[in-house]
């Protein structure tokens, strides 16, 4: 008996407290031009909640610097963030909910493709525009939706295209002549394994060995000593980040060490990669990378300036994940200082054409969203990550073969 | 033939820490008949402990057991006072899976806010050593964490046969109601058992901090395998679950090397239907009878 009033107690005082804060909001609301709000739904708990993070820094060190000069078309901008707990099913019904109950202007991408791919369909089906920071893998594309557009250089299946196009243009004596192929069972790990084998063999390089693991495989152990009694000159491994760490400590227990080593993900984490596999066996490893903290893209140093600012560090430890979330608002930003408009079909128009300017480089797009640029081919020289390719951000330049462990 | 014997040493050291965990699961199972869904998070638990013993003041992982194994001794109490000794009656072992899986995903949670959901790994200075024998690699850390594991097995064996404890255990798992008549303190046994099956989770996570890279979510891939190898070793039985976390680590180990790594797991799995089919109690337990 007593339940029923306290719930309803309960109900009347959030109902009367909504109004209050409302009346106020309202009566604080500026006169002439409400703020642009921006629905983004991030992994802020769950498994992805550490990139997740990283994408929250960069959208508000966008929001804040954009506010600071007077917001977009001259209005301020809000971001609305929910949390996904790192589940594609909350993310889908957190941007439905933006769409439909918060009425929001935009809409911004997920962390990961996992994510990405509902969201995006969910947004498609209202006809938002999708501009997305981390949806790269083959999910996200193979929808084929219009709306969406990737603010990184490239696909994420292309992130090893940069480095067998370099290995082509070494001297055929150099080449690597055998390579062994272990990769994750996953949706964006394996298919970059797979195309860089392609390329490989049709370029005569011969697979001396190939395999797929699933996730649940903690043990790198038995794969290493596989592939190291096939003895390939080089290693591709299509990796995410834990097993990336276990593939490399385990060569290193197993004293193999090849004379390439490439991995997908894992040692282009410049802040994780050194103390998960020791930091003196570090060089000569290969990795892909979207970002890198000193390039000349555009606006990339006030955004350097501007994040260590607010949030403290060094430059080198910036996640890229923070950039990639900087330059979904810098696009939006360019697209609607050039069509005058936030209207989603207009700016979904707009982007089909052209390029825009942002820290990832200057992205265009094909009519599902792939951006048409090439990643950054990155190494550890000296114990420090490096670009070494393309030229035009290349700080050092390849070098080859690796050298032992602990060298 | 090399890579056979190399992948049979592989999967028996890594057996050793594997049997480690599942010892105390078992122990927990054949004492109360509460399947403790939490081990697999109990031990990534310690493995952080350990961790965070290791990078802040600088105890050696292994050393670091005799820190963690106590520690999580009381915890283990507390856990068992508090959320596991009101489950009584038929429905018990049914209940007691909800509460210890909330407890895992508590721990998952905990350990996510403070230690985020990156993958950590302890690496002492030998962390990348191994040894050729005969022309066959070792490696160090893998070594010692079979060494430490083996010990603290034999260490649980004296404690269960030589003990009065152990045998006040033993009478509980064998038949609870002629013990309780014959004098046996049944709830402190029971919650020292707790305490003893987490300190043993407790001890293997800090080797398996050693081993392997884990986060927080690195629990669900442990206690699958873990209850794996209890089913069948024989729920209860320590002697089947030893017997059987080297089976796995062999099995796994082989069809990595000879077949295929996405095979491994399921190949395990196989031989655990096929066994349970034509020894439903598995290979060292015994069946119940009823009258």
């Amino acid at each position: 008996m007593t339940r029923i009033p306290v719930r309803l107690a309960v109900v009347a005082g959030c109902v009367a407290v909504a109004a209050i804060a409302g009346s106020i909001g309202a009566g604080a609301a500026a006169p002439t031009a409400a703020p642009i709000k921006i629905g983004i739904s991030l992994s802020l708990s769950g498994d992805f909640s550490d990139p997740g993070g990283f994408a929250k820094q960069g959208y508000e060190l966008w929001a804040k610097t954009v506010n600071a000069k007077g917001g977009v078309l001259g209005r301020k901008v809000t971001l609305i963030i929910k949390d996904d707990a790192s589940s594609p099913t909350q993310a889908a019904t957190n941007y439905q909910n933006f769409i439909t109950k918060d009425k929001v202007d935009l809409v911004f991408g997920p962390f990961s493709t996992l994510l990405t791919a509902p969201s995006a369909a969910v947004a498609s089906r209202y006809g938002y525009a999708f501009i997305e920071p981390a949806g790269g893998g083959p999910a996200v594309f193979d929808q084929k939706l219009h709306n969406v557009f990737f603010t990184q250089p490239a696909p994420i299946v292309e992130s090893g295209d940069v480095f067998v196009k370099w290995l082509h243009s070494l001297p055929k004596s150099k080449r690597p002549k055998t390579a062994a192929y272990p990769a994750l069972d996953d949706p964006f790990s394996s298919p970059i394994a797979d195309r860089m084998r392609g390329q490989l063999e049709k370029a005569g390089v011969k697979t001396v060995y190939k395999t797929i693991y699933p996730s649940e495989n903690v043990d790198m152990t038995p794969i290493v000593s596989k592939i190291a009694a096939a003895k390939p000159d080089m290693v591709v491994g299509g990796t995410q980040a834990g097993d990336g760490y276990a593939l490399v400590k385990a060569m290193v227990q197993a004293h193999f060490s090849p004379k390439f080593l490439f991995l997908s993900n894992g040692p282009n984490s410049p802040g994780e990669f050194p103390g998960k596999v020791g930091v003196k066996n570090v060089n000569g490893i290969f990795s892909a990378s979207d970002w890198y903290q000193d390039s000349k893209t555009p606006g990339n140093k006030a955004f350097v300036k501007a994040f260590l600012k607010a949030y403290g560090g060094k430059a080198s430890s910036i996640d890229p994940g923070s950039a990639e979330a900087y330059a979904v608002g810098q696009v939006v930003e360019a697209v609607a200082k050039k069509i005058h408009s936030i209207d989603n079909a207009k700016i979904i128009a707009a982007l089909h054409k052209g390029s825009w300017p942002t820290v990832e480089g200057t992205l265009h797009w094909n009519s599902i969203g792939e951006p048409q640029g090439q990643f950054l081919l990155m190494e550890w020289l000296n114990h420090q990550l490096y670009p070494v390719l393309p030229k035009n951000v290349a700080v050092k330049k390849p070098v080859y073969p690796k050298p032992a462990w602990g060298k | 033939m090399h890579q056979i014997v190399q992948a049979i040493i592989l999967g028996v050291l890594v057996g050793g820490v594997y049997a480690l965990m599942a010892s105390g699961l078992t122990l927990v199972f054949g004492v109360m008949k509460v399947i403790n869904v939490a081990q697999g998070a109990l031990v990534i638990f310690a493995a952080y402990l350990s961790y965070a013993l290791f990078t802040d003041l600088h105890i050696d992982p292994f050393l670091s057991i005799l820190i963690v194994t106590p520690a999580m001794f009381v915890l283990g109490v507390a856990v068992q006072f508090t959320f596991v000794r009101s489950l009584r009656g038929p429905d018990a072992t049914e209940l007691s899976l909800l509460v210890m899986w909330a407890l895992a995903l508590g721990i998952e949670g905990v350990l996510s806010v403070i230690f985020k959901t990156t993958y950590r790994i302890s690496s002492p200075s030998y962390a990348d050593n191994s040894w050729t024998v005969l022309g066959y690699r070792i490696s160090e850390v893998r070594f010692f964490a079979f060494v430490a594991s083996a010990v603290l097995l034999l260490l649980l064996s004296f404690v269960l046969t030589r003990t009065r404890f152990g045998r006040a255990v033993r009478a509980i798992v064998q038949n609870p109601t002629a013990a309780t008549l014959l004098g046996v303190d049944s709830d402190r046994t029971q919650m020292l058992s707790f305490g003893l099956g987490v300190s043993l989770a407790a001890a293997a996570g800090a080797v398996y901090g050693v081993i392997y890279p884990f986060n927080p979510g690195s629990h669900y891939d442990l206690i699958s395998r873990l209850l794996t190898i209890v089913v069948l070793g024989g729920l209860g039985s320590i002697g089947g679950a030893i017997f059987a976390a080297v089976g796995m680590g062999v099995i796994e180990a082989l069809v990595t090397v000879e077949i295929s790594p996405v095979w491994a797991s399921f190949s395990f799995f196989v031989i655990l239907i096929a066994f349970l089919l034509v020894r439903p109690q598995g290979i060292f337990g015994v069946r119940e009878r009823t009258l």
